[in-house]
């Protein structure tokens, strides 16, 4: 019969007949596996999430914001802080410009919204009519605003599907209801489909109301915005109007006071940071491997000394050192592995529960790193043990009781 | 077959004090005989048994196998030579308790590192039914009694046809009437197989099996 197969029969009928002793032990494994593709596939399918976001961007859209947010890609939060705010001079600045198709002026205000029934805390976004089509926003009932409705600051929003919900109690019961924020009354003219988010995954825009800028002036005498998302003309590159936009706006700012970003701009600082935040909880969560291959290493010791007198036995009838250690090591690894692999079905059946809530996905990569990484620990951590076993005297052994 | 010249075996106890366990042994084992090593509790006979075994090494003297000193072999070598050369049978059996009667009994042939000449399975299936164990092959150690566990024992050791059978009080373990069937069967292969047998114990009348007697006490030959 081949060795190695005679070797693991003998430690699975070994682990069979303590079972409660075997799961324990693995029992450390099988937390930092399923903690570790767990996170993964959180990670995964955060960014998922995200990409499939700025996809609903739309092409030949960027955006105008105060302060070098981005500088090479990462996220600079203090210059986003303290910053300029724009006004209605740039915004003329901009409708000037050729190259550009619409011009979506943003600032929004944290309120509470009341229906007739209920009241709930929200945010209301003012912008243009432009806003809809650059974010890629769909309408479920009713209609977005228009031109019109800015040109008459028209007292009327749009509103999300599950703020709609939550003050209305219906998507169908909501249009042309009153809301009110701040005491002034709001006819809601359209509901949009729901855009997902919220938590990690950006805005939560199904929570939030869509209102004409010019009507939310009433909120903002100073009549500044907080950021332009802008649509170019297709015939120019992205390269060309970034360079006639921050032409236009040295003229009034130094260039440290604004940025001028591609979606793909922010995705990459996104993923970077979520890459970045995503590595660490992945680091917290391998030290639990460590510690579940130190146990296995502990209960190794402990096998080793059970087994003193079989190693003896083994070694009267022919065993090599060798053999011996490789005996070990293969327990060990058959441990590791097998917390690993109840660790990874875990994280698997883990994963379709957060799937209800949350975007999340294994990809072949961590199966294959969760399993290489537990026979890895079983291998490295089985050693030690396995080493003491082999360099038993096989006459220290064999006498033993 | 075995020679043993000048052995002693000396422990360090506490660093200090020595303990002799065995002093000046000189002996030779031919092939073909059926040997008994009597002597009381620590008059040294486990030690002289390790030392036939090639578990353990002497502390002076040389011990010869076919001529050649036991003391210039690796600890590989010596496990091939433990593999093929000797069978073990121990008092306590020392059967693997995870493995099968079948296991077991092929166990010798696994750490293998000559090319065997025949088909380990089915030997040890032929053994199993000419020592009457038909019936035991998938049974695990704890199913089957101790005369049963002693005869896979020693079925264990003639797996590898080795040359030389060494039992550490065989019947130690069992009651009188399985001891005498379990000497019977060494007996046997004695005469029948020219397997070189080597029997330790304390008793008299086991060791009377032995067409010769080693007597040893306080680490010494007292009668060959």
């Amino acid at each position: 019969m081949n060795y190695f197969l005679f070797v693991v029969k003998a430690a699975i009928e070994d682990f069979r007949r303590n079972k409660t002793q075997t799961f324990l032990t693995s029992l450390g494994i099988l937390i930092g596996v399923f903690a570790v593709v767990m996170l993964t596939a959180l990670g995964l399918g955060l960014k998922q999430y995200i990409n499939d976001q700025f996809a609903a961007l739309g092409k030949n859209t960027i955006f105008l914001v105060p302060g070098k947010i981005l500088s090479g890609g990462s996220f600079n939060a203090t210059s986003a802080l303290a910053s300029i705010k724009f006004d209605n001079r740039d915004l003329l600045r901009l409708k000037r410009l050729k190259e550009i198709r619409e011009i979506s002026p943003i600032f929004s205000k944290q309120t509470t919204a009341k229906s007739e029934k209920k009241s709930e805390d929200t945010t209301i976004i003012f912008s243009s009519e432009a806003f809809f089509d650059i974010n890629g926003f769909k309408i479920k009932k009713g209609r977005f605003f228009e031109k019109a409705d800015i040109d008459k600051k028209a007292k009327v929003v749009v509103i999300g599907p599950k703020l709609a919900e939550k003050l209305f109690g219906s998507v169908e019961a909501a249009l042309d209801s009153k809301v009110s924020a701040n005491n002034i009354n709001f006819i809601v003219i359209g509901i949009t489909e729901s855009k997902g988010g919220g938590g990690f995954g950006g805005p939560d825009y199904d929570n939030y109301m869509f209102s004409p800028y010019t009507t939310g002036f009433i909120f903002n005498t100073a009549k500044t915005y907080s950021r332009f998302a802008i649509k170019f003309d297709e015939n120019y590159s992205i390269m060309d109007v970034k360079e006639t936009i921050k032409k236009e706006f040295l003229k009034r700012y130094d260039e440290d006071s604004f940025s001028i970003i591609e979606p793909g701009d922010i995705l990459s600082a996104v993923n970077s940071i979520f890459g970045i935040l995503n590595m660490v909880l992945v680091a917290i969560a391998s030290i639990s491997l460590v510690v579940g291959g130190i146990g296995i290493m502990n209960i190794m010791f402990v096998t080793v000394s059970d087994k003193t007198k079989e190693i003896g036995v083994r070694r009267a009838i022919g065993a090599r050192k060798k053999d011996i250690l490789v005996q070990f090591i293969i327990e060990s690894t058959i441990l590791s592995i097998l917390g690993g692999f109840l660790g990874l079905t875990l994280a698997y059946i883990g994963t379709l529960i957060v799937q209800k809530f949350f975007p999340a996905y294994i990809d072949v990569s961590s199966v294959v790193l969760a399993l290489g990484v537990s026979s890895a620990i079983g291998i490295i951590f089985g050693v030690f043990p396995a080493k003491r076993a082999a360099d038993l005297e096989p006459v220290e052994a064999i006498r033993y009781e | 077959m075995i020679k043993f010249k000048n052995v002693w075996k000396i422990y360090k106890l506490d660093g200090e004090i020595e303990y002799q366990a065995l002093k000046n042994i000189n002996l030779e084992i031919k092939e073909k005989e059926f040997v008994s090593i009597i002597g009381p509790s620590g008059s040294g006979k486990s030690t002289l048994m390790h030392l036939i075994g090639l578990l353990d090494k002497p502390t002076k003297g040389e011990i010869l196998i076919d001529g050649k000193n036991v003391a210039k072999f690796s600890d590989d070598e010596l496990s091939t030579l433990r593999n093929e050369f000797v069978g073990f049978v121990f008092q306590q059996f020392n059967l693997i308790p995870k493995l099968t009667v079948l296991e077991n009994i092929l166990l010798p042939t696994i750490y293998a590192r000559k090319k065997l000449t025949y088909d380990p399975r089915k030997k040890a299936l032929d053994l199993i039914k000419k020592f009457g164990l038909s019936g035991k092959e998938y049974s695990y150690p704890n199913k089957i009694s101790g005369g049963q566990q002693q005869r896979v024992a020693i079925l264990r050791a003639l797996i590898m046809e080795p040359k030389l059978i060494l039992a550490d009080e065989p019947t130690g373990n069992l009651d009188s009437k399985t001891g005498i069937e379990i000497m019977n069967l060494l007996k046997k292969l004695n005469e029948k197989e020219g397997i070189t047998i080597v029997v330790v114990t304390h008793e008299a009348d086991i060791a009377a099996y032995g067409k010769r007697i080693i007597k040893i006490k306080d680490g010494e030959i007292v009668r060959n």
